[in-house]
This record gives C-alpha cells, sequence and structure tokens, in this order.
C-alpha cells in the first residue's frame, strides 16, 4: 500500500503540466479532416493535398480570385491569338524556388511536360493533354499551343494539378516539397502533423504568420474536443455539424460558415432496370425532402439545390422548383412506371457523417413513397471500388466537391451511367462559347438539362463549417478556388496565448536496436536457465507460428477488394495514370512472386515502401512505436499496480465486505466498454476540470513531462478496465493457492498467515497472472486502436486502422506480422519468468 | 458464502433476464416505431412521452434502447454459439486423438490468438462488407479456441478416469466415449465459460458496431448509438449516457451469472 502511494506521488510529480513558454502568436494550428498521402499536388488527385500544399507550398501560373474570375499568379499575364489556341505567358521576375534557384520559363515548360507525359500520374493529365505544344520562347516567358478553342484553359492552370515545380526537386515532392509559395515545408509527423514555415525568400508580401501547423482529426469527437481544449485556431471544415452551436457558445471561437463549391447529391446509377426509366428517377427528387435532410444530417446549414451547381455563383439558376417535396406524385408516377407496390434499392453511404446520417433520412423518405432502400454502409476505399469503379450500386449519397465539375456529365461510362449526347453538345458550345453573356446562357441550359433528366436527385449546397479562434484575422478570402489563402492570415492579438513549442521529433531509430537488445538477452537467459534444445525447440515454433501467420494475412489482404492507387488518385484520375502509379508501386507482379518478395525483405529487416507514404514501412512502424509502446508498457504497469494490490486484498479477506466490495468493483470494471471510459474521461478532466489536454501527442521532442501529460487519460482509458481483469485473476489464483495443501503445512510448520500467503501462496499463484499479462501487452499494442482514436493519438493501431482504409496493405501486413511476433516472444518470456518462480516447471523444461 | 443463497446467479439471472424480455419484448412492441425519423423533435430530453429522450433523428431512445438490446443480445449470442458448436467437437477431437492433430489444432488456436483480433475483424468487414453476419463471424473466430482450448483440457482430465477406462472395456470406440461419457461431464465448466464468453462478447460487438463493423442503420445497435451520440455529449448527455450504462449492465448482468453458476457447480461437486 505504501509503495503504491509512493507510485501516485510520482506519477503525479511527472504529471505536473509543464507551463508552456509564451510566445508571439505567430503560429496558426489548422485541423483537416484527412490526411494527404503525400505531397505532391502533381501527382494523384487527393484533396488533402492541396489543401495543405497549395497556395502555401506550390503556385500555378494563374490563380482564382475571390470573386472567382482567373488571376495571374506566377504569370504576370497572358495573351490570347484570336483563334484562341495559342497563350503566349509572361513570368514573374525575381520569382524563386524555397531551394533557392529562381524560376524560368525552363520549369514551366518542365512542369507542364511532365504532367502531360504518357507515364504521368497527373490526375488532370487529360485535361493538360489539350496542349499540343509548350515552348520557352525568352528567360520569362512561355508559349502553350493548344488543340482547340478553350475558354477554360487559364481556369485549368489554377488547379493544383498544374502548379510550378522545379526539376532539381520534382523527384522528391511526394515527401520533400519544394515550390514557390509564400510557406516552405518543414517536417511531417505522419498520421499527426504537417508543419510549414513562412518562405523569407518570397517574391511577394512576406506572410505575416512565421509558422503553419496542420494537423489531422477525422474523429468528430476528437476535432470537437481540440477545438475547445485550444488545441486548434482553425478548423476550416468542422466535421461535426451538431456542435457548432456549442462552439459558437464558447468566448474564445467564433463560427465561419461559408458556402463551398461542393453539390450533394443523391446519385442514380441509371444503367439499367428501373432507375433507367425516368419516371423513377423523378418520382424519387419528389419524395424527397431537401429542407428536413439539411436540418436533419447537417443541423440546418446548407442550402437546398436543384441542379448541379452552387447557388454563390453568378451562373446559378434556382431549380429547386422542379422538384418540389411530393409525396403523392412520387407515389402516382412509379404506379405509372409499373411500381406500384414498390421498389427494391441499394443506397451505399460512405464514411463521412452527412452521408451516413442523410442516407438514413433519404432512406426514411423514400420508405413513405414504397422505395425500400436498403442502407449499406462502405469506406473510402469500398465506395471507390464498388461504387465509383465497378458501378455496383443503386443509389449512393456523396458531396462532389470539384468546381466547374458539371463536364462530369459529359463523361462516358462515369459511375452513375449519364449518357446524353444533348448534354455534350452543351458542353462542346460551352467552350467555344464567343463570349461571356454565350458561357452565363450555356451554363444556365446545362443545370437545366441535368434537372429535367432528374439524372440524380440534388439535395443541397454543402457548407464549410469553419470555426476558429476570435482572434485570427484575414483568412476566409479566396474561397472559391476550394482552398484557402493563408499568406494574409495573422492574430490580432499578441504574446497572451501559448505558443507551440515545436522541435523535431526525436529520431527513433534507437528503438529497433533496443529491441534487438532485449530478445538477445531473453535467448541468452533461456539458454542459460533451460538449454539449447528446449530453446530451439521453443524458437522452432515460434519461427512456424510467424511463418504462418504471414501466409495467413497475406492470404487475407490479397481478397480484400479495392485498389491502393485508385484510392490514391482520387476521383478524377485516368486508367492509365492509375496504371502507371500500380508500375510505382510494383503492384503488377503475381501473388505468390509478391509474396516471397515481402517475405524476403521481412527477414533481412526491410518491411518494404508504403503505398501511400512512399516512405520505408519499417520507420512508418518505429514513428508510432515511439507512442504506442511506452503507451502500452505505462498502461501495463498502471493496471499491475492497482490489480495486484486489490486481488490481494481480496483474496485474504475472502468472504469478508473488503473482498465483496472489491470483487464488485472488478466485475463493474470488466463490464466497461473502453471507449466508453475513454469519451466520460475527456468530458470530466479534460473539457469540465480542463487538468489534460482532449487528446493528441506533442512528440517526446517537446519534452519527457509535456509527452507524459499527454497519455494520461489514455493510460487510465486502457488500464483501468484491464486491472479489472488481472484483480480477477489475481484474486481466483490466489484463493485457489491458500486451499492447497503446502500453505496449510506452511501454517502448520509455524509461519503466520501472511507469512505463509507472502513466502509460499503468492509465487505459486503468479502463474495465470504472468500468462495474462503475456497477452495484455501485445493486446494493448494492437487493440488500444479505438481508444487511440478518441484521443487521435497517431499509435500504431490507428496506422493500421488508416492503412486498410487506404488500402495500403503492405504496412497492414508488416505491422499484423510484426504484431504476432510481439506476441509470440511475451508468451515465451512470460513461461520462462513462471518457470523461474516455479521451480518444478524449470526441471521439466530443462530434462 | 451462506448454503442455499447464491445472490451473485440471482441477481445475474435477473439482470439478464431483464434484457433478454426487453430484447424479446422489442420484436413485438416498443414505444415508437424506430424507423420513423421526426427531426422536428429531435435531441428532446427525457419527458412522459419520451422516457428517455429523442435521438440526434428523433427517434425515441427507449425504442431504440429496445430494439437495440434484440440485435446486441442476438449478434453476441449467435456468436458464441458458433463458437461452441465449432470449438467444443475440435477439442474434444484434440484430447481423444492427442500426438499430432492434438498439437496442430493447439497450435492453430494459438495463432488465432496471437492475432491482432480487431484488424482481423476490420479486414473481415472490409472484404465481406460489414454487417451482423460478419460480427458473428469476427466474435466466433476469437471464441473457438478458447472453447477447443477448455474443452480439451477439460476431456484430458476425464480420460484418466476409472469409468473412461470402464467405457474403453467395453469395447466402445475413442468418438462414442467423447460423445457418451465426456461431453456430458462438461456441461459445468462449458457453460460458465460460455457465460463468460457471451458477456465479452457483448463488449466486442458494442466495439465493432461502434467503429461501424457491426450491424447497419436503421437497424439500431448500442455501440453505433453511442458513436452516433459522441459529439453530442455536451448537450444531450442522456444519449452517451444511456447506451453506455445498458452496454455496462448487460455485460455486468451476465458477468455476475458466470460467476454464480461456477459456484454454483463448485458447490455441486463438494456436496
Amino acid at each position: 500500500m505504501r509503495l503504491f502511494a509512493a507510485f501516485l506521488a510520482l506519477l503525479a510529480f511527472l504529471l505536473l503540466p509543464v507551463a508552456a513558454p509564451a510566445a508571439l502568436r505567430d503560429t496558426l494550428r489548422v485541423g483537416l479532416q484527412l490526411e494527404p498521402p503525400n505531397l505532391d499536388p502533381t501527382s494523384g488527385a487527393a484533396t488533402p493535398t492541396d489543401d495543405v500544399t497549395y497556395g502555401t507550398i506550390f503556385e500555378g501560373l494563374t490563380r482564382i480570385a475571390a470573386d472567382g474570375s482567373v488571376q495571374p499568379l506566377l504569370a504576370s499575364g497572358w495573351t490570347v491569338s484570336a483563334d484562341g489556341r495559342t497563350y503566349l505567358f509572361d513570368l514573374r521576375p525575381g520569382v524563386q524556388f524555397h531551394d533557392g534557384s529562381p524560376l524560368s520559363a525552363d520549369d514551366v515548360v518542365f512542369s507542364l511536360s511532365r504532367a502531360i507525359a504518357p507515364n504521368s500520374t497527373n490526375a488532370q493529365a487529360q485535361a493538360l493533354r489539350a496542349i499540343t505544344s509548350i515552348t520557352a520562347t525568352g528567360p520569362l516567358q512561355v508559349r502553350i499551343e493548344l488543340a482547340a478553342r478553350d475558354s477554360g484553359f487559364p481556369t485549368l492552370l489554377s488547379l493544383g494539378d498544374a502548379v510550378i515545380v522545379s526539376r532539381q526537386s520534382a523527384a522528391r515532392l511526394a515527401t520533400a516539397p519544394v515550390g514557390t509559395g509564400p510557406f516552405r515545408f518543414v517536417e511531417w509527423r505522419r498520421g499527426d502533423a504537417v508543419s510549414l514555415q513562412r518562405f523569407d525568400g518570397y517574391w511577394g508580401l512576406p506572410a505575416r504568420l512565421s509558422r503553419l501547423v496542420f494537423r489531422f482529426i477525422a474523429d468528430p469527437n476528437a476535432a470537437y474536443a481540440a477545438m475547445r481544449a485550444g488545441d486548434l485556431d482553425l478548423f476550416p471544415d468542422f466535421p461535426a455539424p451538431e456542435v457548432m452551436g456549442q462552439l459558437a457558445a464558447d468566448p474564445r471561437l467564433k463560427l465561419a460558415v461559408t458556402p463551398s463549391e461542393g453539390e450533394v447529391i443523391l446519385a442514380i446509377n441509371q444503367r439499367q432496370g428501373p432507375l433507367s426509366d425516368i419516371r423513377v428517377r423523378r418520382a424519387i427528387a419528389l419524395a424527397l425532402d431537401r429542407q428536413a435532410i439539411i436540418d436533419g444530417s447537417m443541423y440546418g446549414y446548407g442550402t437546398p439545390i436543384g441542379s448541379h451547381f452552387p447557388p454563390q455563383n453568378p451562373d446559378y439558376v434556382d431549380l429547386t422548383g422542379l422538384s418540389p417535396h411530393d409525396p403523392a406524385a412520387a407515389r402516382r408516377l412509379l404506379a405509372e412506371a409499373g411500381h406500384a407496390d414498390g421498389l427494391d434499392l441499394t443506397l451505399k453511404l460512405p464514411p463521412p457523417a452527412y452521408a451516413r446520417r442523410g442516407g438514413e433520412i433519404v432512406a426514411a423518405q423514400l420508405a413513405a413513397v414504397g422505395i425500400r432502400a436498403r442502407i449499406v454502409n462502405v469506406e473510402w476505399a469500398g465506395w471507390l471500388d464498388e461504387v465509383y469503379k465497378r458501378h455496383d450500386f443503386d443509389l449512393t449519397v456523396i458531396n462532389h466537391a470539384e468546381p466547374y465539375d458539371y463536364e462530369i456529365y459529359g463523361r462516358t461510362g462515369y459511375y452513375f451511367g449519364y449518357e446524353s449526347p444533348a448534354y455534350r453538345a452543351l458542353l462542346a458550345d460551352l467552350k467555344t462559347a464567343p463570349d461571356q453573356a454565350a458561357r452565363h446562357r450555356i451554363l444556365g441550359d446545362l443545370q437545366r438539362k441535368l434537372a429535367e433528366d432528374a439524372v440524380n436527385a440534388y439535395l443541397y449546397q454543402f457548407p464549410h463549417l469553419g470555426v476558429q479562434d476570435r482572434d485570427l484575422a484575414d483568412i476566409w478570402l479566396n474561397s472559391p478556388n476550394q482552398m484557402l489563402d493563408y499568406s494574409r492570415a495573422h492574430f490580432t492579438t499578441g504574446a497572451a496565448a501559448a505558443g507551440e513549442t515545436v522541435q523535431a521529433a526525436a529520431a527513433v531509430g534507437g528503438g529497433g536496436w533496443l529491441l534487438l537488445g532485449v530478445l538477445v538477452l531473453l535467448l541468452g537467459l533461456a539458454v542459460w536457465g533451460f538449454g539449447p534444445a528446449y530453446v530451439l525447440a521453443r524458437l522452432s515454433v515460434l519461427a512456424g507460428t510467424l511463418l504462418a501467420a504471414s501466409i495467413l494475412i497475406f492470404a487475407l489482404v490479397q481478397v480484400v477488394p479495392g485498389d491502393p492507387a485508385a484510392f490514391m488518385m482520387g476521383l478524377n484520375a485516368t486508367p492509365e495514370a492509375i496504371a502507371n502509379l500500380h508500375r510505382e508501386l510494383g503492384l503488377q507482379g503475381s501473388i505468390p512472386a509478391r509474396y516471397l518478395d515481402w517475405l524476403g525483405g521481412l527477414l533481412r529487416g526491410d518491411f518494404g515502401i508504403s503505398y501511400t507514404y512512399r516512405v520505408p514501412v519499417a520507420d512508418l512502424i518505429g514513428e508510432r512505436l515511439a507512442l504506442s509502446l511506452p503507451l502500452a508498457l505505462l498502461a501495463t504497469l498502471l493496471s499491475l499496480l492497482i490489480g495486484l494490490p486489490a486481488g490481494y486484498l481480496a483474496a485474504v479477506r475472502q468472504g469478508g465486505w473488503v473482498d465483496g466490495l472489491l470483487s464488485w468493483i472488478m466485475r463493474l470494471g470488466i463490464a466497461v466498454p473502453g471507449f466508453w471510459l475513454a469519451i466520460l474521461l475527456v468530458l470530466v478532466f479534460a473539457l469540465g476540470l480542463g487538468w489534460f489536454a482532449a487528446g493528441g501527442f506533442p512528440g517526446w521532442g517537446a519534452g519527457i513531462g509535456p509527452a507524459l501529460s499527454a497519455l494520461v487519460l489514455p493510460v487510465l482509458a486502457l488500464a483501468l478496465p484491464q486491472a479489472a481483469i488481472l484483480a480477477r485473476v489475481a484474486r481466483g489464483s490466489l484463493i485457489e493457492t491458500l486451499h492447497k495443501d503446502f500453505v496449510r503445512t506452511a501454517r502448520a510448520k509455524g509461519l503466520s498467515r501472511g507469512q505463509a500467503i507472502r513466502r509460499h501462496a503468492l509465487p505459486n499463484a503468479m502463474g495465470p497472472v504472468l500468462t495474462l499479462l503475456g497477452l495484455q501487452v501485445p493486446f494493448l499494442l494492437a487493440g488500444g486502436a479505438i481508444v487511440e482514436n478518441v484521443f487521435y493519438l497517431p499509435g500504431l493501431g490507428r496506422l493500421v486502422l488508416q492503412a486498410i482504409a487506404q488500402r495500403d496493405l503492405i504496412v497492414v501486413q508488416s505491422v499484423v506480422v510484426l504484431l504476432v511476433g510481439f506476441t509470440v516472444i511475451a508468451s515465451l518470456a512470460v513461461d520462462m519468468a513462471a518457470a523461474w518462480i516455479d521451480p518444478r516447471l524449470r526441471d521439466r523444461g530443462a530434462s | 458464502m451462506r448454503k442455499g443463497r447464491n445472490v451473485t446467479l440471482w441477481l445475474g439471472l435477473l439482470l439478464t433476464g431483464l434484457f433478454v424480455a426487453a430484447g424479446l419484448l422489442s420484436l413485438v412492441w416498443t414505444p415508437f416505431d424506430v424507423a420513423v425519423l421526426d427531426v422536428g423533435s429531435r435531441l428532446l430530453p427525457p419527458s412522459a412521452t419520451h422516457l428517455l429522450g429523442t435521438d440526434h433523428l428523433g427517434r425515441d431512445l427507449l425504442s431504440m434502447l429496445l430494439a437495440g438490446a434484440s440485435v446486441s443480445l442476438s449478434v453476441s449470442l449467435l456468436g458464441v454459439g458458433v463458437a461452441l458448436v465449432v470449438g467444443v467437437p475440435l477439442g474434444l477431437l484434440a484430447a481423444a486423438r492427442g500426438g499430432w492433430v492434438d498439437e496442430g489444432l493447439m497450435r492453430s488456436g494459438d495463432l488465432v490468438f496471437a492475432f491482432p483480433w480487431l484488424m482481423l475483424a476490420i479486414l473481415l468487414a472490409a472484404t465481406l462488407g460489414p454487417g451482423a453476419s460478419n460480427a458473428v463471424l469476427a466474435i466466433a473466430i476469437l471464441n473457438i479456441p478458447v472453447f477447443a482450448r477448455l474443452t480439451r483440457g477439460e476431456a484430458q482430465r476425464l480420460w484418466q478416469l476409472d469409468f473412461v477406462a470402464a467405457a474403453m472395456l467395453a469395447g466402445k470406440g475413442r468418438g462414442l466415449i467423447s460423445l457418451q461419457h465426456i461431453l456430458p461431464n462438461l456441461s459445468g465448466p462449458l457453460s460458465v465459460q460460455a457465460t463468460i464468453q457471451f458477456s465479452l462478447a457483448l463488449l466486442a460487438e458494442a466495439g465493432l458496431s461502434y467503429v461501424g463493423l457491426g450491424v447497419q442503420p436503421p437497424a439500431p445497435s448500442w455501440g453505433r448509438m453511442l458513436a452516433d451520440a459522441q459529439t453530442l455529449i455536451g448537450t444531450a448527455p442522456w444519449l452517451a449516457i444511456v447506451p453506455g450504462l445498458a452496454i455496462l449492465l448487460a455485460v455486468f448482468g451476465l458477468t455476475l451469472t458466470g460467476d454464480g453458476l461456477g459456484r454454483h457447480f463448485r458447490r455441486g461437486e463438494g456436496a
């Protein structure tokens, strides 16, 4: 008991909140829902990559201004020939890349040629291939020839896919991006944050912030907690509309809800069956009550739309009147189409809350007119594979976030299967439109055509649910191009708030050597204690288990549908870009060959290269273990410190009221769902009392105090249920031992009850406890995933969950084999420890 | 401890019975229809009409809780049931045959134990699609080695006993003995273990549906109710507290039942 108190005191000392040094408030911490797979906006089409890099690190020739017009950026201006096919761009002088090299016409030629090359993985390669030739006509002048007139070409050049990069740094953009923007790349802690620093050699006005940190938090609860706890200054797209009211009530925060370019639609697969009948599609549109969907899933945030176009655009036409909420009319149309007795459809829903919650409401509204929509929730990789690629769906709810994406309705074989020559003719007219008035008229016709054909059911315009620090200013400019402009952002108050002390993450290379050392030590002890034959036998079992596990997990991973390349490339990727990426990732070999390749690598200690992050898997695992291993060990330690004394106390007082009370507490402890406990801990100790951060991990580089303080609540959430289990096992085992003859003999010999228990019963009762411990550490390493999620800790469990979702399967395989290895080695260690305590087992082992 | 009173067992059975009754009741009647959404009356605090209030889509929480009971209980029960049906024969086989069959079966069990279960469950869901059957499968896989191991251990002990030797002398085969003499003597330890595993399965099911891998909407489940309620804990705390308490009490009831059963059988042996 005294020991326990001493430990508590020590713990309290270690966890004393370390005062953060006051600093000038020039660091902006931005929350984003999704982490980018890589930092190269010119390969793949992941929106998160643009969120982090576009306009911050990288810039293009043009940009979209706040009013929606196209403005020059790296180009100081351009001229177009009379036939609209030749563009002459003049480049801004004095621009330099972050590596110090100057921007020249050569870089523009290189960047755009790279984007349209045959082996390009650029998501806009197809659109950019309108370029037939590109030449440097001077050190700061470029001529671009197009195959045909395209009034949208300057807009195309404003996309993140068309940013200008330099030849020297192009190969390493994915992990070490170099651009011309106001911020330069500093570091990327995978699963956690990307940090940028003001670039002092910027050609334009220098940024007012000195540092920009993007943190990745998809979990709505964790996002809420982070915002309330002051861990973030800005969340441009907050994932939980239901708490906007609460956030608005926080005096330090304010809301900034702005319209986005996204349209949330109920997409309809109209290739065949009842949905190819326009009457059925119209019936669906009439069955839906847009306002109820907005109220129910978005808590009122969002504007109803009647076609695929955002209301804030000057070319918008309000067509919601074409499909009012009219269930009776919907029923009539259905009956007319021969479905008077209803219709069975499948509604597939991707993960975001707007889709899942909105989908439930859509299904209920459809049910009211006799359409039975069966809900199937899918992950993003599953959505891309089943819905987007294989068209295996009837209905799906999805936000089309890209601006000017009415052109998707002109594509052949697009996922919802709308094939209309009339619409394509309108699109062609738009390209060759002579003036703004003609463009305006044609854009209106496009919207009307989509609404009249009831291609999809158009629900509402998606809002940017922005939450920000009250003192953050000059940030909401330039929203029409999807990106935020951070270059002018600043805080209106100075030194009051605590700045983030950012230090480079500690190198974790030592971790591997430490593990190896422990293993060698273990082996040495085993040979010394049990003899080489026994150790050899155990080692061969270990190797066999690992081999079996590697085959099992590899086979399992092969049958998981979904394609990592498709996930990385996003919605607009061409099949050839995906094929190019497959080659890059080494995904084209036969299954046995790839298995042997991977296994051979494992034996050499090489876990392969992550598909999404493009860095060695071993590095990823090392980074995560630096958090997960201490977390698991601390949780185990705490559970031991609580569980063993409790179990001991209950056992020696067996049948008394202490035992009774403790037994009831143990049973309750076992019954508590760990994630529920985690939520309650955040509610009480982070949001309520404010003793600890609600989540996140500053990294060991930030000092031992802050790092440990971030682990207190997670350790508690993991340890308390485990402590209850340990206590029960310890109690049961000790009671059983107490009834054994040798304890009675010891008592008869004249030892006191306490002496008999401590000297004879306790060591003998440790077996089951040790076995449990051996399972516990690996369990906590992997099974902490849900708790890691609640506290948004970048641990091993979350790495795997994310890797499964993104189909980064090589990471999944390797971590699983590693965890199996941990478990097997832990059980080996436990067996040896048990033998140490109980000589009978040791003798048996040695013989 | 007093003879003739097994408070633990009775309290456990009472709690468990309550939840089973709630689940059964929900099949024929709930205060409100959980399939009907009424966004206008969402997030209402507990009142006379809605005893436990309403959720984020305007559904009656009590009705959701009742319907969730039937889902959670049946998924867990099915998972444990499948594990029993597969695991017990495997354990009997291992004990009866010994040798490489025994070794192979037990090593496979070790492999399953060593495999990170949550990741396995998520991979299964990614392959087969999430849903109730997937949750049943994941729970069954986790539990098969538990029952196989227990059965094997107990059966090995029984094989040493005289009445089994007598049956051998009578010329009965090993398979027949396993079924006629070994299996009936396992009912005690198996029922205790099954109750414990049932309680753990309930927790596992809640965890799975919390991360979205369990039964799919609109069917209610306690785990998903918790996930939905999480962000609302500031405005509508009852939404997060009530399903969490339901899980806690159901698991607690089963744990008590397991403990009580264990005591019951031990006492039977002692007498």
